[in-house]
């Protein structure tokens, strides 16, 4: 008795015994080929990602000393790290975007409107604008960047640009726990009407300016 | 936000009492000469006591006067020591806001140097993170030891020290001077630990030591990054490397004296990158200042002078006389 075929040969007769299944048909994958973005303005995206991590994780490694709240400090100590991490993986997404390894360009601000948000974010200074620090980076920037990511990993190609998904889902888990951790942080320094006032007329105002120039890609309707 | 702050606009809460880091540079130029050193310390005794007022180094100062200091830093951490429990308190205190102060030095590396290249931001937010938990794992000391933060003053002096405005002789400070010192503090802690049986501190301290080799290292690489192809901003940060362990040094308190309550962790220091050369320059930098027989001889000088104004102001008010009762456990 011959040995089963493992591959085919040359001849139409010469094929092997294996039923025929598509890449997809186990099990069955049900997406489709599109997506909103082309590589182009992906690439674009993540240089607006990294430029935002970019600067959260100068921005709060500033603010250590100038903020009071031992647990604040070294609250933030591990947030500067993962927010750093995240911007080297957007940067290292580039160039499986044809986007070049220069990281001089690595980093860019969806519009001026949006650099000049992020240097208000960057603002406060002062040992007793701990509310003013967290509400701008917990209350506004760091969830309209939780929203952009869910958006862009549903709008983009799920299979063609799967390793954006990864990176983008990666960034969310955490920004999600940043957030939390900001939450609890001001609901307890925030213990009287006058200082949650505070902590929503600053969110407000840079809601607003958010708004304004359309956010980290500039596209905000 | 501006870029570059000074040492004394760190915030603290109100439990921290800032001590004037002129008391610092004080015991990093002593002379080996026990006039001079009585001298000096009589000359900032108000400094000083003004520092330690509302901390419980208050005790100490009441009972040793201006050179408590002294008796309670100068002294190697030995289990059995009647004062080794208020040593080791000051030590550990002295740690934990030297962790708090490198944690904001690598925070600050991130913001006042936005041009520098992405490794170094990459390497300084990993150091925020490490220093964070150095903070937590030190509070947790302080409190297995008895202690609490704001026990005693803070000298914010390693940060005024290490955090140059140029990022070659920032990293040359913080991450090879400062860091440095860690390493020999922290190899006497481990020793201290094992001798005295307590494996908690002896496991947290390893593992706050293996973290700073890689400071050191951060340190070693970024120094040659900085001033590649620029051998005099080579030798300045050098330079400042070596003023930075003179200052570090304490008056030989750190050093590779006989008698030197923090040996040089030569071993550690190898490990961490330091160059024998660079290791022999320190142990020569730091072997200058008062020999313990100096600080002894001056130590009980101050003292008897203390415990007379003491009880020449009682009688003057009509109070009874003396130095009142030492504190529990306080140096012989």
């Amino acid at each position: 008795m011959s040995e089963p075929r493992l591959y085919p040969g040359i001849g139409r007769d010469e094929r092997t015994a294996f039923p025929p299944y598509s890449a997809f048909d186990i099990p069955e994958d049900l997406r489709e080929l599109r997506g909103r973005y082309d590589v182009e303005a992906t690439a674009r995206r993540m240089r607006n990602f990294r430029y935002t991590h970019e600067w959260m994780a100068m921005i709060l490694g500033g603010w250590i000393a100038t903020i009071p709240e031992i647990p604040v400090k070294t609250g933030l100590g591990k947030i500067v790290w993962e927010t750093a991490q995240a911007a080297d993986a957007f940067g290292k997404r580039l160039p499986e975007l044809r986007a070049g390894r220069n990281v001089a360009t690595a980093s860019r601000p969806a519009n001026q409107g949006f650099a000049d948000l992020i240097q208000e974010v960057a603002a406060p200074e002062s040992p007793d604008q701990t509310i003013e620090k967290i509400a701008g980076l917990c209350d506004v920037l760091m969830p309209h960047l939780i929203a952009v990511y869910e958006a862009n990993a549903r709008a983009t190609d799920t299979i063609c640009d799967a390793p954006t998904i990864e990176l983008l889902e990666d960034a969310t888990r955490k920004l999600r726990r940043h957030v939390a951790w900001g939450n609890e942080v001001l609901d307890r320094l925030c213990d009287t009407d006058g200082k949650q006032e505070r902590r929503a007329a600053r969110a407000r105002a840079l809601e607003a300016q958010l708004r304004a120039c359309g956010g980290v890609t500039g596209e905000l309707p | 936000m501006k870029r570059f702050i000074s040492h004394d606009e760190l915030a603290r809460d109100r439990r921290f009492i800032r001590q004037n880091n002129a008391l610092t540079t004080v015991l990093s130029q002593l002379p080996d000469d026990v006039d001079k050193v009585v001298e000096t310390f009589e000359s900032i005794d108000a400094m000083i006591e003004k520092g330690v007022r509302g901390t419980e180094a208050e005790p100490l100062y009441e009972d040793y006067g201006p050179a408590f200091g002294l008796v309670t830093l100068n002294e190697p951490l030995r289990p059995d020591d009647p004062a080794a429990l208020t040593r080791l308190r000051v030590r550990m205190h002295g740690i934990f806001v030297g962790e708090l102060q490198a944690l904001e030095g690598a925070g600050r590396s991130l913001w006042d140097f936005p041009d520098a290249p992405w490794e170094f931001k990459m390497n300084m937010a990993r150091q925020c993170w490490d220093e964070a938990r150095h903070v937590q794992i030190y509070e947790k000391l302080l409190e297995h030891v008895g202690a609490y933060p704001g026990m005693f003053p803070e000298s914010t002096f390693l940060f005024e020290c290490a955090c140059s405005d140029d990022p070659s002789m920032r990293v040359a400070g913080v991450n090879r001077g400062l860091e440095g010192l860690a390493c020999d503090v922290f190899r006497d802690m481990i020793r201290y630990a094992e001798e005295s049986g307590d494996e908690v501190m002896k496991q947290a301290v390893d593992f706050v030591l293996a973290d700073e080799l890689t400071h050191v290292r951060f340190g070693s690489e970024w120094v040659r990054e900085f001033t590649k192809d620029d051998p005099e901003r080579f030798e300045r940060a050098q330079e400042f490397r070596r003023q930075v362990d003179k200052q570090f040094s304490f008056g030989g308190s750190r050093s590779d004296r006989k008698d030197a309550a923090i040996p040089i962790a030569r071993e550690v220091r190898q490990e961490a990158g330091f160059t024998e050369q660079e290791i022999d320059e320190l142990v020569t930098i730091s072997a200058g200042g008062p020999s313990k027989e100096t600080i002894k001889a001056a130590a009980r000088i101050l003292r008897e002078r203390h415990r007379a104004r003491r009880a020449a102001r009682a009688a003057a008010q009509g109070g009874e006389a003396g130095g009142g009762k030492s504190p529990e456990g306080a140096p012989a």
